[in-house]
This record gives structure tokens, sequence and C-alpha cells, in this order.
């Protein structure tokens, strides 16, 4: 549904994206990842026909974003990061122009729809102006939705909103794949993994992982940290003691006890327990550190920083 | 054409929810009002009416009411960010600025329409007989050349994300093109002055239209006018996916 191939983009002479792949199949939805500037705006602006790429290749429903400019965004419904809104509008007349726009032909049927689906209904007679910021938000879904387009594209959508609304927005965007695939930006890898089945990461202009996200945690940190609180000996001994069990790479304070790094394949459990008990401490609490997509991207983006 | 329309169709909606176009008409009124009002009682004592005298008084006022009318028009889209969600619609420029030209210039039409109405107070009164001839060449005259200051605002406006920058901008070049025919009024060089003259917004309207003849050259100048403007809109709105 969208496929990308060496896309570059430069501006003047910064690369903002580097020759990056990747392909998105129907009803899927794939999450961009990256910190701020890494280049996800700039790879959805390119999909969605505002600016051309420098090089490179990419499709929306098998139309080329340049060169079937015009069918390509026929095909795609794109929320920018700040959702554009005309606040003097009522919600009804603001996703009717948009659906005219892009040349629906059952304007009140489509728009009804799109409204029922993130709904707004009740809001319809409302001006823009006047709806909260997770309305507004769900106005810029609506938007992208009304003329029932095959690719979605959705830059950040849950910023800047009230947590109980970013979880409608996520149920939403989870809704809209039945029938839609969605390309979703985010900096928030705990929503990553939440609603997107496969991820990129990028980071600098380039893809630096994809997978699944439970394939990225596997993959990229096979470690089994772990975290342990002990009592019944001083600060000096405690750490001398959980430094000398085998397997530990080092320690590090955290709360009221420590994080044992293991060092790479080795399974600590069994030696920290006897460890403990040789040496006459109460185990208070010990548990394996959770390994967020949060670790693994940092893993990821430190080690593109080595090179 | 469905894109030009459907943006047309959204600013002249815009124009009739938002008090500030009132505002604007109520001082467009006002001001054509006052003009009318003191031709007419000057006429009672000193000379005959001048049926042009509301169009040659536009003829300055559109200096500043077309920056006022246009100056939003793609400087709020820009500031919004809805300038890049129309730009991803399956719209092209041309259709964006032309619906959006055409909004301006139909609003102003109404606004001069309104206008119409002094013309009915002459028409009414018997001891009045103006020629009729020159209200209208000057109303034909002074709507192409609204709509060419109307098309010179929006240019201005797709260069700048600020309106108010925008606005002043156009402000003055307008002043400047109409400025230029009191220059051309004092070159010393006739030659010089004569073509000065040709280039001015003024120069084509206060010796032709305004004194009840129609020349082709006139309606050129104005039309080209509302096309150069135009087309550099549209190259600014284009460069937005350049940058």
């Amino acid at each position: 549904m969208i496929e990308v191939k060496n896309l570059t983009k430069q501006y003047g002479t910064f690369t903002a994206i580097d020759h990056i792949s990747f392909e998105a199949k129907p009803g899927e939805i794939l999450g961009i990842l990256g910190p701020n500037g890494a280049g996800k705006t700039t790879t959805m602006r390119i999909l969605t026909g505002y600016m051309p790429p420098t090089s490179g290749q990419a499709t929306i429903a098998g139309y080329d974003v340049v060169q079937d400019s015009f069918k390509a965004r026929q095909h795609v419904g794109y929320m920018p990061e700040r959702v554009p809104l005309y606040p003097d509008m009522t919600v009804q007349e603001y996703v009717a122009f948009w659906a005219r726009l892009r040349g629906v032909s059952n304007v009140k049927k489509q728009v009804d729809a799109a409204l029922e689906r993130v709904q707004l209904k009740e809001r319809r007679h409302s001006l823009v102006r006047n709806l909260s910021k997770g309305l507004k938000q769900r106005l810029g879904l609506a938007q992208a939705l009304v003329h029932n387009p095959p690719v979605i594209i959705l830059d950040e959508p849950t910023i800047g909103i009230d947590p109980k609304q970013v979880i409608e927005v996520r149920q939403s965007v989870r809704d809209l794949a039945h029938d839609h695939t969605v390309l979703f930006s985010t900096h928030i890898l705990s929503e990553a993994e939440q609603v997107c089945d496969r991820v990129l990461i990028i980071n600098q202009g380039r893809i630096v992982a994809q997978g699944k996200p439970e394939e990225l945690r596997q993959q990229l940190h096979p470690m089994d940290d772990i975290y342990i609180h002990v009592s019944g000996a001083g600060k000096e001994k405690t750490e001398r003691i959980l430094k000398s069990i085998i397997g530990v790479d080092h320690i590090e304070a955290r709360g009221a006890g420590y994080i044992l790094y293991a060092k790479p394949g080795v399974d600590l459990r069994p030696h920290t327990l006897k460890t403990i008990t040789q040496e006459g401490l109460n185990l208070l609490e010990m548990r394996p550190v959770a390994v967020t997509l949060e670790d693994i991207f940092l893993q990821i983006v430190e080690k593109e920083g080595e090179k | 054409m469905t894109g030009t329309l459907t943006i047309f169709r959204r600013e002249m909606g815009q124009y009739f929810a938002n008090p500030v176009s009132y505002f604007i008409a109520a001082a467009f009124l006002l001001v054509t009002g006052f003009f009318f009002i003191d031709d007419l009682t000057r006429s009672v004592t000193i000379n005959a009416v001048n049926p042009a005298a509301v169009p040659e008084f536009l003829s300055f006022g559109m200096i500043f009411f077309a920056p006022v009318i246009t100056m939003r028009m793609l400087a709020e889209e820009a500031r919004e960010g809805t300038m890049e969600l129309l730009l991803t619609a399956p719209v092209n420029d041309l259709a964006i600025v032309l619906g959006k030209f055409l909004s301006a210039w139909a609003y102003y039409s109404i606004l001069l329409l309104i206008t119409i109405a002094y013309q009915i107070i002459y028409i009414q009164n018997d001891s009045i007989q103006p020629d009729y001839g020159i209200t209208v060449s000057a109303y034909i005259g002074i709507w192409l050349y609204g709509g060419a200051c109307l098309a010179v605002g929006l240019a201005f406006s797709a260069l700048t994300e600020n309106q108010i920058v925008a606005g002043f901008l156009s402000m003055i070049f307008l002043l400047a093109m109409w400025l230029g025919d009191n220059i051309g009024n004092i070159a010393a060089n006739i030659e010089l002055a004569n073509v000065i003259r040709q280039l001015t917004l003024q120069g084509h309207f206060s010796t032709s239209f305004a004194a009840g003849i129609l020349r082709g050259e006139d309606v050129v100048y104005y039309v080209g006018i509302i096309g150069i403007a135009l087309f550099i809109a549209i190259q600014l709105v284009e460069s937005r996916r350049w940058r």
C-alpha cells in the first residue's frame, strides 16, 4: 500500500532523510519512531505530496507521489502534527470542506460517517474554535478519513492532549486499521508498542531498526538485568558482595536497591540467590528490569553515535 | 475547477461569518457615502454632480481597502498550517489562488453594488441630470481597478506568514503605483512622462474610465496586472513545496 525506495531529501546541504526504504501492507499500522528532527515529518510530507524528494521513489496505493501526484493525493488522508483548523467554521462545515476539496461524491453521507467514527456527531454545529484540544485532534482525524482513503498518515497524533484523550486517539487509530493502512509517527516508544503492528526506528534520517515491537525487543536486548533489594549489611559490604556475583558486569544504585547488569548471555538469577544466602543477607525484593522500547531505542541511538 | 469552487465557497462563507468583513464593509460604505454627500452638496451651489465621484475616490481608497481585504487570505493559511493540508489535497496551486482571488473580488463587487444606491438617489431627483454613460464606465473601470489591487494584495499575502507585513507591503506597493501618476505629471521629459503614466494604476483610470471613455488598452492593463500578480502568487505558493 505504501512503498518507499531509497528516499532522500536534502535541505541545502542538510540531509533530512538518507536513502530510506520500507513498505506497509494493507491493513497494517506502521509506526515511525524517532527523536525530534529524525526525519519523521519530512518522510510523511513527501508521502502526502506536500514536497518532492531529492531522489528516490515513493508510491501510495500504486501511484507515484511525484509522477502521479494527484492520484496519490486522492488516496491518502493526512493529519499534520499541529492540526490545521479553520476556527470560524463549524465542525460539519470543516469536514465537508475537505471532503469537497478531495472530490468526494456523496459529501453529506461521508461527513456523517467520519463524524460518527470520531464521535463528534453531537458537536457538529459547534464552532471549531470552541472545541477542546482533544476534540480538535479528533476533528483532525475526521478530516483525514472523510474521503475514505486507503492510506492514512498521522504525524504525532497524541501530542499535547490529556492521558484519557490519548487513549481514545490510540483506540481510534487501532480501529482504522481494519480497512486502512496507517502510518503513524511518534517519539513515545511505549505508544508505538501499544498501537503499531510494525515499527521503524529512524535516527538522523536513516532507518536503524525495523520489525515487530516484540521482535525488536528480543533482537536487541537479550540481556537479563535484574533489580535487587537486600538488607543485613552496610552499603559498602553490600556493594562488594553484589559485585562479586558471577556474571555481574557492573552495578548501579537505584532507589532502595541496585540494578545488576549482566554480562551478555548470562542468567544472573541462580548465582545471585546463592551468593546472597551464603553471605547471610536478607533478600527483600528481586525482579527483572523491564526492557522497554525506550531502552532499545537508546541503545540503538548510542550505537549509531559510536560509529 | 471543483477545487476553485470549493475554495471560493469557503472564503465567501468566511466573509459572511467573520465580523471583520462587516467592519470593512461599514468603513467602505461610510467613506464612499461621505464622498457622495460632499459631491451632492457642492452640486447645489458650485458645480454639477460628478457621476464618477465615488469611483474616483475609490481609485485612491482601494490602496487601503484592497490590502485589508486580502492580507489574511494566504498568510493566515500559512501561519495556521492549513496551507500544508491544502497542498496535500488533490487540487493544484492555481485553483487555490484563483478561488481566493475570485472570492475577494466577489466581496468587493458586493460592496461596489451597494454604492449603486447613491446613483439611485440621482435618478430619483429630477433636478440632477448626471451623464449615466460616465457612471457606467467609471463603475466598470473601478471594478477592474479594484480587481488589480486585490490581486496585488493577494500576491503579498502569499509572500509572508505575517498578515500585518503582507498588508503593509501591499499598501506601500499600491501607493507607489498610484503616486507614479503624479511623478509622470511633473516629469519634464514628455515621452518619459507618458511611459510612466502608462504604467500606473491611475493613468489608466482618471482620464479614461472616469471620463466616460472605454478603451481596450485600459482593460488590458488591469487584466494584465491581475494576471501577473496571480502568477506571482501561484509561484510563491508553489515555492513552499521547495523550502
